[in-house]
């Protein structure tokens, strides 16, 4: 792992990072942009998956999930530049290998609800309650998501990244 | 101004969260920030979506929902937005770019209420007026601008 990190930190897409002032800010800021995305949309799909906002159609809910996959890819390019800018501060932090957990959660159970459980889910009829298995997809993707969202906030202070 | 500010930084409150070792103080008033913001925002984008004709499947009226939603995330926002301030009273309360942001939320929110109306004034056919477009526009440009200022408030 040290070899690696040194390798990456002596690459020059990393200095540049290091370099350029303003990267580590800008790639802040769309970092917390494509946060909200993502909380928002896939949030309000668990929470209409568990069983709130029965009024709404899950079928058409699915149509903003590529706007929630902008704001996923925003944060995995600006997060991959925080990783290749200072390896140092996150391979070496179990707070970040937990987040890093926490999306593979969050993946593995997105997939599962696209191959085994939205097929029938989105042809519910707007009012018809949710099947057991939806309502715990929706429970561990809110579940994971927040602990991406906890995990990434706290990387400061379990750990001495920024 | 800065006898306030000296005052507010020095309060219980404010040093607790400042200097207190334990990880309820200052980081987990930051997480509950970041949460706060990830739904006020978040679930405005949703609404701002579908007033731009996303998911034209979903009915105007069944959104409003989410308006309660995102009052309870702003008013996380606002208490753990006081702490923070009061943590770092006089650096924060000298930073132009504070007043910016608070300008850009304060804007944002009354969009946000704008949006409300809209969603339940809908008409039947569930049709979004013109200026419908307009609110939601500005509605993500303020409120990813609102961000922006934010986060720059750790740089400038």
């Amino acid at each position: 792992m040290e070899a690696l990190v040194t390798w990456v930190q002596a690459t020059w897409l990393s200095r540049q990072i290091v370099v350029n002032e303003w990267i580590w800010p800008a790639a802040e800021t769309v970092h917390f942009i494509g946060l909200a995305l993502v909380i928002g949309i896939i949030g309000f799909l668990d929470l209409r998956l568990i069983g709130f906002f029965p009024r709404v159609r899950i079928a058409a809910v699915r149509e903003l999930i590529p706007y929630a996959i902008a704001g996923f890819v925003l944060n995995l390019i600006t997060g991959v530049t925080f990783l290749i800018g200072h390896p140092e501060q996150y391979v070496y932090s179990l707070t970040w290998w937990l987040k890093v957990g926490s999306l593979v959660i969050a993946g593995l159970n997105a997939a599962v609800f696209e191959w085994a459980v939205a097929p029938r889910t989105v042809l519910l009829e707007p009012g018809e309650p949710t099947p057991l298995a939806a309502k715990c997809i929706g429970f561990i993707s809110l579940t994971a998501w927040f602990g991406v969202l906890y995990c990434g906030r706290m990387l400061p202070f379990f750990g001495d990244s920024f | 101004m800065s006898d306030v500010l000296t005052w507010l930084e020095a309060t219980a409150l404010a040093t607790w969260t400042r200097q207190s070792s334990s990880l309820w103080a200052y980081p987990t008033v930051l997480t509950f920030h970041t949460v706060g913001l990830g739904i006020v925002v978040g679930a405005s984008a949703v609404i701002d979506l579908r007033l731009l004709g996303v998911a034209r499947k979903i009915s105007l009226e069944s959104l409003s929902g989410l308006f309660r939603l995102i009052a309870w995330a702003f008013a996380l926002n606002a208490a753990t937005g006081i702490l923070l301030f009061m943590a770092d009273a006089t650096t924060k309360g000298r930073q132009p770019i504070l007043y910016i942001k608070l300008s850009l939320i304060g804007l944002a929110l009354w969009d946000t209420l704008y949006a409300r109306r809209l969603l339940r004034a809908a008409p039947a056919d569930d049709s979004v007026a013109r200026h419908g477009r307009f609110v939601a526009v500005s509605s993500l440009i303020l409120w990813t601008a609102a961000i922006a200022a934010g986060r720059l408030m750790a740089y400038v």
